[in-house]
């Protein structure tokens, strides 16, 4: 080693990146890995939060599977609301920029119409929409009503406690839309030049160019709106007092882990419920990861 | 070997980062938390829900009274959003710096003291036993294996308002309120409006302000699984009463209910304001809202209906109890201060200013005669005072903490039509029977 020259510019370049982001690994590793793998240790025990913790094998997870007794309705429940909540705000939110991509005189005000109700968020939006979604009272009834349509008893009626979520997470779109219309702005207006020279209308321009251009924010959105669907929980939560609704149909796989948790203070057997759900999302999560070179197309060949 | 240094430093540096995250608890927590400030005094941290612009100043006032009254402790109130408080709570529990008194929810008090959450305070009472002061019922629930695990602090009850000029024109008399189930049913067709298929008003509904399992409790005076921890889901009596609730839904029809429950949750809109509900079954505290929303309103009270005559007026109720947390750095402070707030002069105070009920017996029946309230007040509060003692709560069974969820579902089932009383009750006890084998 020789007096000043104490690294070479590789190992210095790489020390300052490390201190660069350790913020974020210490943040990392106290909030995230931590916890993640306390949770996986303690899912295997009896734990209670404040007096108790003894180990108890598979025990928790056996329950779960062969005699929990609303563990496959609150899973039912999930992947209903995942099945139908993502293709249809997804498809939505695409429908949504595809109209707000136009030049027209005032498009920015409809811009900004259709993205403050994602701005919006949080129990004040759900506590809005229990009043619109009122039987007897509420907007959305009354509307209907001028069609000459009874419509139905939305959260208190089982089979529509689902949809009537589904069609309030419909309402705020806006956040995907501002991601496709970003995207769709970055096409090159020379692809259509040449198209509509083809002799392409409209429609196919949409679906042979604009389409096959955003499949990568598709993509995106379809992993990540499909793993916060795993997670809903507030909306029930708030919306069926605590309690899952009509004949537990809002019974989400989440609020019946809170409910476990806080409620009965089974906190280990909550936590192999959260393992289970992990692996759920990460199995489908891979497998879009592995289907998605067949749609996604990447601009400039790279994936 | 100087890169060595480098690394030395940054592993320091981790550390240090780290020890801000709460990996050093304990003494430092403590030093925060309480014991001695400059001129000696122990400080208490107080947490309660009560934010509000009504509540808060009360019980401010209760603790600044205290604060006065004694030169040794310094209680610091701390609201906490009623959806954070017992989440938090727990995870200082567990942290091993909680506050020193929380205010929580009366029915999991056992619980709580299973799970070791909160301090048993059997040490304190053998010194100066205080539980003659409260509702037997409410202090029962206090206990886990014979040990209290908190002091009841407010409760409430059930209780029937009835619109008395509803009455007079229906023909009944405005003195003589229903006693009885079979009187309820009739008073109610007497009650009811109807123009053409519409009612402009209904009687009684059973169900709004009282849910499926205080009627049962009213018809057997036994809990969904009993102090033995046995199932006691699938009885005669609950099932006439499932079946009589039935009765109701079917003889207004799901439209209506509906159409009145919405009005009902926008508390000015309350049909029981205007007159087009006649009967209504709601906490004591119900009354403010009809002083504050329709203050003309000419109204009575009385018990909860009976099942059958003789049956008893058994009502229900919930409430709120003062504990220490487990692991609290100053018990026999907090203990002074639970004694202070759980004695006849703050609860009377916080029974007369917030119109509420309070756990102790005296400080109840000397507020009912309170120079603050007019004559409706008193009336509605002296009722209040004769229900508690027939008034139960719902303790969370240990051995099955969460069987609500299993349960609620049923009764939904039978008033959608989808299962009879007897095949929902059915299945209900076997699911909560399951339940409770499983925790066994």
């Amino acid at each position: 080693m020789t007096g000043r020259k104490r690294f070479n510019y590789k190992t210095k370049e790489g020390l300052q990146g490390y201190i660069f982001i350790l913020p974020w690994i210490i943040g990392f590793i106290v909030f995230t890995a931590g916890p993640l793998l306390f949770s996986f240790a303690a899912s295997f025990t009896n734990y209670n939060i404040t007096s108790q913790m003894d180990f108890i094998g598979l025990k928790n997870y056996e329950k779960l599977f062969a005699d929990d007794q609303l563990f496959w309705t609150s899973l039912y429940n999930t992947l209903y609301y995942v099945a139908f909540s993502v293709p249809i705000t997804t498809v939505g939110a695409i429908l949504l920029s595809a109209l707000l991509n136009r030049d027209i005189p005032g498009m920015r005000f409809f811009r900004t119409i259709y993205y403050l109700p994602a701005v919006l968020s949080g129990v004040g939006v759900y506590l809005l929409w229990m009043q619109l979604l009122e039987p007897g009272t509420g907007l959305v009834n009354t509307v209907l009503a001028w069609f000459g349509i009874a419509g139905p008893n939305w959260l208190f009626d089982p089979a529509w406690a689902k949809p009537a979520l589904i069609f309030m997470k419909l309402w705020s779109v806006g956040g995907g839309m501002l991601l496709y219309l970003a995207s769709m702005q970055g096409i090159s207006k020379s692809l259509y030049e040449a198209a509509e020279i083809d002799g392409a209308n409209a429609w196919q321009q949409f679906i042979r160019i604009t389409i096959p251009m955003i499949t990568p924010v598709i993509f995106f959105d379809i992993v990540t709106s499909l793993i916060g669907g795993f997670q809903i929980f507030q909306e029930a939560y708030v919306m069926s007092n605590g309690e899952g609704g009509p004949v537990n149909s809002l019974l989400f796989y989440n609020l019946y882990m809170w409910k476990k948790a806080f409620e009965a203070f089974d906190m280990g057997y909550a936590m192999a419920m959260s393992w289970i759900l992990f692996i759920i999302v990460f199995v489908l999560t891979i497998i879009n990861l592995k289907l998605a070179p067949r749609w996604v197309h990447y601009e400039g060949g790279g994936k | 070997m100087r890169h060595l240094r480098w690394l030395s430093i940054l592993f320091i540096t981790v550390l240090v980062l780290s020890g801000c995250n709460g990996f050093t608890k304990g003494d430092s927590a403590a030093k925060d938390k309480g014991t001695a400030e400059s001129d000696g005094k122990v400080v208490l941290d107080f947490w309660t829900f009560w934010g509000s612009e009504i509540r808060r100043p009360i019980v401010e006032k209760i603790v600044e009274d205290f604060n006065n009254s004694q030169d040794k402790i310094e209680v610091k109130h701390t609201f906490v959003p009623w959806g954070d408080i017992w989440t938090k709570e727990l995870a200082s529990i567990a942290a091993g710096s909680p506050p020193d008194v929380v205010i929580n929810d009366i029915n999991a008090t056992a619980l709580r003291g299973e799970k070791k959450q909160a301090e048993n305070l059997s040490k304190y009472l053998e010194k100066d036993d205080i539980s003659e002061n409260f509702y037997e019922e409410l202090w029962n629930a206090t206990l886990y294996e014979g040990d209290s695990y908190g002091i009841p602090f407010n409760t409430d009850t059930r209780v029937l308002f009835y619109n008395k000029d509803a009455f007079r024109e229906a023909g009944l008399d405005p003195e003589q309120p229903p006693k009885t189930w079979d009187e309820l049913w009739e008073f109610a067709e007497k009650l009811d409006a109807k123009n053409g298929e519409k009612y402009e008003r209904i009687g009684f509904y059973p169900l709004f302000g009282a849910g499926t399992d205080v009627w049962m409790l009213n018809a057997d005076k036994v809990n969904f699984i009993d102090e033995k921890d046995e199932v006691k889901v699938n009885t005669p009596e609950k099932l006439d009463a499932l079946k009589w609730l039935k009765s109701w839904h079917d003889k207004y029809g799901a439209n209506t209910i509906n159409s009145w429950q919405s009005q009902m949750e926008s508390q000015q809109g309350n049909p029981f304001f205007s007159g087009d509900l006649g009967m209504l079954v709601q906490q004591p505290t119900f009354y403010t809202q009809i002083r504050d929303y329709a203050p003309d309103l000419n109204f009575g009270v009385a018990l909860l209906p009976e099942k059958e005559p003789g049956n008893g007026n058994t009502s229900w109720g919930g409430g709120f109890v003062a504990e220490i947390p487990y692991g609290a750095k100053n018990p026999d402070e907090s203990w002074e201060f639970i004694k202070y707030l759980t004695d006849q002069e703050a609860q009377e105070y916080w029974a007369v200013k917030n119109f509420d009920n309070v756990a102790n017996k005296k400080a109840a029946e000397s507020a009912a005669d309170s120079e603050e309230f007019n004559d409706a007040a008193k009336t509605v509060y002296g009722l209040a005072v004769e229900a508690m003692p027939q008034t139960m709560l719902t303790p969370t069974p240990i051995v099955a903490p969460d069987f609500p969820t299993l349960i609620n579902p049923e009764f939904d089932n039978v008033y959608l039509g989808k299962k009879t009383p007897e095949q929902a009750l059915e299945d209900a006890e076997a699911k909560v029977q399951k339940l409770v084998d499983q925790n066994k």
